[in-house]
């Protein structure tokens, strides 16, 4: 029976092409979705599908969620599921928050690190130390989380000018730069309205002026996770315990030391996408999270327990909802067709393998053709949708060989091995 | 390269007791250097208890171990691994998920890093032992032969002069088993001492330069196995005379208990066809062998017969045609099933034992009272199974995880005979287990075929499968391709015919 399974898995892995994400491919990749992007502009007329005005509005929305799904892949690369996202994020706001206002942005970014950390740190004591189900530590700390911010903010906050029991005082955020040469020059040609070129220059725009540091940061801890995950041996230690425990300690990996540092890591993450929220609308508002960290989770698995589809998922909802944000109705609806157009691409692509999936998606794409035409714009109600509803289904369409680390949500007790 | 009389290991009164057990009680093993050295003895003997205290996973009670010559006391695997010992558990201790460089570096890096230099290393070692291994390749995509040599790598990486090996060959198809052998010669020519723990004798024999037996937690002897044969170290191993799986008179009648016609079965993943028309009969009181090499379609067989596969054609038991029946309702038809992964389709393995015993047969007496569990008809039932069929366990409360493979093999085996079968289908009941247990479930198969059961037995022991049957039908490629007659039929023969080297008249 066993043999016979791994024969037809050997099939399977044989059948499925991969293509490497390598440079050539990534960039091509780029390019096709500009040059869709600027198709777009120019037959619907829709001109803030590829601004510097929406890039820049994309990056602030997906950030928060990136950072809080990076905080979900150390959690679950090392076996533990972190539900509580949530609720080290919602910690994380308030520290930024009480530090903030008190002794500038810098203080608040570092004591969110610290409170979403502390929060990692419950999580960790719990699932790791006491072997508590993943999903009821996660819960608990959203739920404890939750109250315990709105208990402090209550004490800290009321009676100084601005604040209140929901709201803190104003906090000053951090001061812009533009990246010097770059993002005049993009401006400029991104004026010209130059079929691509523009569009081109448009991104280029949003992504190089208005920036803070703590948007680089948030950028490169992206590539530094991916750096230390899978290329130094602390990586592969945090990986290996979640992969296969067993295997570690029977290798002398201590599982639960890594286990921790890796949700502690996971819980600060969280904090740092709170501290985000904070800058972005330099105050801490209660309910002001609203279930990015949930959403970051969602885009952390689509993503594929790995940072670059992460941040293509979080991207993506991050574009989306900035849409929505600038030009709602109109935009949303020259999306109607992109979206048409991607499935026709996908129902293509899967035809051989996969003929009902691909009827299905081909169905789909008719159906959104036939929207776009007879409507002009989208109604409010929906639009709101929108990022949900893109992610979702562009996730689920493209990620359809999911592999979560092999251990992950699994308590394991010292002494397993052998 | 070394002197062969040089003592690697020695094991002087190592005892070792668990809650309601004694894994081990003055056990002796000395090894000497650059031999391969085999530990055998029946499941649940204390070989791997010992071999774990080896490896420091567990401390002993008592007694001593010596490394070259020096007295050691290991508190982790990493103390023994520091003193020259590796362990290849089992069970692989491998991550799926991560490639070869990535499982074998992993606790070592300070070695070698985990980059270039170790990928370097480990095609050094994988060349210099004939291990052809790719370090580069995912784990999971390696067959099982690979991921045992991924194992042995890991040890040799670590610098490793003993290397224990627990019941390597379980796992491995008869090909694979020669080539583990060639690389066991290939690390002994090196001058490195391989400690080889099996219950499979014939192999022990093949490979070993010195036996040492343990029965029941304690050393029974050591032995030359130049000049020992299989049957005198399973008597060593048992402490008392064989019976062999030999059937006595025929007992089969003109009664067909089940017609099988025309099964056919299409692999969901497009490949060839996994069963086709398939037909053969089973008279009560008769056992009809299949002889296959693993993977031809037995597998498949069986789960059509049971319902757990949706297949063409018909399978009738007695009159009844049951083709559209689900697996439950053949069941409580009579249909006994022992599966061949005991710990995949038998076994809960984390609950205990009287939960186990009412799996598959809970919508049965004695199991059930109206809609509800009869805890106590199931315990006492359970009680009754473990006496009868001699399963060693402290208590029906004990989680079957904790119990040997032939202990865990006799309780499926006597919940199987409970229901009152009139059909057993036995997918290799005595793989895995040892010499002792194995005669007990050859003489209940054996009774029950005495009163009446007919019995599909699939098996690769070969001499299980001629001395057992009453009929032999060879299987290949999905087709049922002829039947030899077990009462003259050769092993070597059979073996031939299953290979489709042509089968004997």
């Amino acid at each position: 029976m066993s043999s016979t399974v791994e024969g037809a898995l050997e099939k399977a892995a044989t059948t499925v092409r991969k293509v490497r994400p390598t440079w050539p491919v990534v960039l091509l990749a780029l390019a096709g979705v500009i040059l869709l992007l600027a198709l777009l502009r120019v037959i619907t007329g829709a001109d803030d599908v590829a601004s510097s005005g929406t890039v820049r509005a994309a990056i602030r929305a997906a950030l928060p969620i990136g950072l809080a799904g990076l905080g979900g892949l150390w959690a679950e690369r090392s076996g533990v599921v972190n539900i509580g996202l949530e609720g080290m994020m919602i910690m994380g706001t308030f520290g930024a928050g009480w530090a903030g206002y008190q002794w500038g942005m810098w203080a608040g970014v570092a004591f969110a690190l610290l409170f979403g950390a502390l929060a990692g740190g419950v999580h960790a004591i719990a699932t790791v130390g006491f072997g508590v189900d993943h999903i009821v530590s996660g819960v608990a700390i959203n739920v404890i989380a939750l109250g315990a911010a709105q208990y402090l903010a209550g004490l800290a906050f009321t009676g100084h000018p601005g604040g209140g029991p929901t709201q803190s005082p104003q906090v000053t955020p951090m001061s812009t730069f533009d990246v010097p040469g770059v993002a005049d020059a993009a401006h400029s040609i991104a004026e010209k309205n130059w079929f691509f070129v523009s569009d081109l220059a448009g991104i280029v725009n949003g992504l190089t002026s208005r920036l803070t540091v703590l948007t680089l940061i948030g950028v490169l801890l992206f590539v530094l996770t991916w750096w230390v995950l899978w290329r130094t041996t602390f990586g592969l230690r945090v990986r290996s315990v979640g992969e296969s425990p067993a295997a570690a300690e029977s290798l002398g990996v201590s599982v639960y030391r890594y286990k921790y540092i890796a949700v502690i890591i996971s819980g600060a993450l969280a904090g740092l996408a709170g501290a985000y929220l904070v800058q972005d609308s330099t105050v801490y508002r209660e309910g002001q999270t609203g279930g990015r960290g949930y959403i970051g989770l969602a885009a952390m698995i689509f993503g594929n327990w790995r940072p670059g589809g992460l941040a293509a998922g979080s991207g993506l909802f991050g574009y989306t909802d900035a849409l929505r944000l600038r030009s709602g109705g109109e935009s949303v609806h020259a999306l109607l067709l992109l979206l048409a157009v991607l499935l026709v691409v996908f129902g293509l692509a899967l035809f051989r393998k996969n003929r009902r999936q691909a009827l299905v998606s081909a169905g789909a794409a008719v159906l959104l053709v036939v929207l776009f035409l007879v409507t002009d714009e989208i109604a409010g109600d929906f639009t709101g949708m929108t990022p949900y509803l893109t992610t979702l289904l562009v996730l689920a369409l493209f990620s359809q060989r999911l592999r979560m680390p092999k251990a992950d949500g699994q308590v394991y007790r010292k002494g397993s091995a052998g | 390269m070394s002197e062969p009389d040089l003592i690697a290991v020695r094991l002087t009164d190592i005892g070792k007791r668990f809650p309601g057990v004694i894994a081990n009680d003055q056990v002796n093993v000395t090894v000497r250097r650059g031999t391969v050295h085999a530990v055998v003895g029946e499941n649940g003997a204390g070989k791997s208890t010992l071999m774990k205290i080896l490896y420091g996973v567990q401390k002993p009670d008592s007694g001593t171990i010596e490394v070259d010559g020096q007295e050691m006391s290991f508190h982790s695997p990493s103390d023994a691994i520091a003193a020259g010992i590796g362990m290849v558990f089992q069970h692989f201790m491998l991550a799926d998920n991560l490639t070869v460089l990535e499982n074998v570096v992993l606790g070592a890096e300070k070695l070698y890093g985990s980059g270039d230099r170790a990928r370097t290393r480990i095609r050094e070692l994988s060349s210099a032992y004939g291990f052809d291994v790719d370090p580069d390749r995912l784990v999971e995509d390696l067959g099982v032969g690979d991921r045992q040599r991924v194992e042995i790598l890991k040890v040799l990486y670590r610098g490793a002069r003993t290397i224990i090996l627990d019941e390597p060959t379980a796992v491995l198809v008869p090909q694979e088993v020669d080539e583990l052998f060639e690389n066991l010669r290939g690390l002994k020519a090196e001058g490195l001492t391989v400690l080889f723990i099996s219950h499979k004798l014939d192999e022990v024999l093949a490979v070993a330069d010195d036996v040492t037996v343990i029965r029941r937690g304690r050393t029974v002897t050591t032995v030359d196995p130049k000049h020992t044969t299989a049957r005198q170290l399973a008597e060593l191993m048992v402490g008392s005379e064989l019976p062999s799986p030999s059937t006595e008179t025929s007992t089969v009648t003109d009664v067909v208990q089940l017609s099988v016609r025309d099964l056919s079965l299409t692999d969901p993943l497009g490949g060839r066809d996994l069963l086709t028309d398939v037909s053969f009969d089973i008279h009560r009181g008769e056992v009809l062998g299949i002889a296959g090499v693993e993977g031809n379609g037995q597998a498949e067989l069986v789960e059509a017969i049971m319902g757990m596969r949706k297949a063409t054609g018909t399978v009738a038991l007695g009159d009844v045609d049951i083709s559209a029946w689900s697996t439950a309702r053949r069941r409580e038809a009579g249909v006994g099933y022992i599966p061949e992964d005991r710990h995949r389709h038998g076994l809960l393995l984390d609950a205990p034992l009287w939960e186990n015993r009412m799996l598959g047969h809970q919508t049965q007496e004695p199991n059930r009272t109206g809609p509800f569990v009869d805890r106590r008809g199931a315990r006492n039932d359970t009680d009754r199974i473990v006496a009868a069929y001699d399963v060693r366990t402290p208590s029906i409360d004990t989680t079957a995880r904790a119990l040997s493979g032939g202990n865990q093999q006799k309780l499926i085996v006597g919940r199987e005979m409970s229901g009152n079968p009139v059909l057993l289908i036995a997918a290799h009941p005595t793989r895995g287990v040892d010499v002792g247990a194995q005669a007990a479930i050859w003489d209940h198969i054996k009774t029950a075929r005495r009163e009446g059961l007919a019995v599909l037995l699939i098996s690769a022991d070969l001499d299980e499968l001629i001395g057992l049957s009453d009929s032999i039908q060879v299987m290949l490629r999905g087709r049922l391709v002829g039947s030899v007659d077990p009462q003259t039929v050769t092993p070597e023969q059979l073996g031939s015919a299953m290979t489709g080297a042509g089968v004997p008249a």
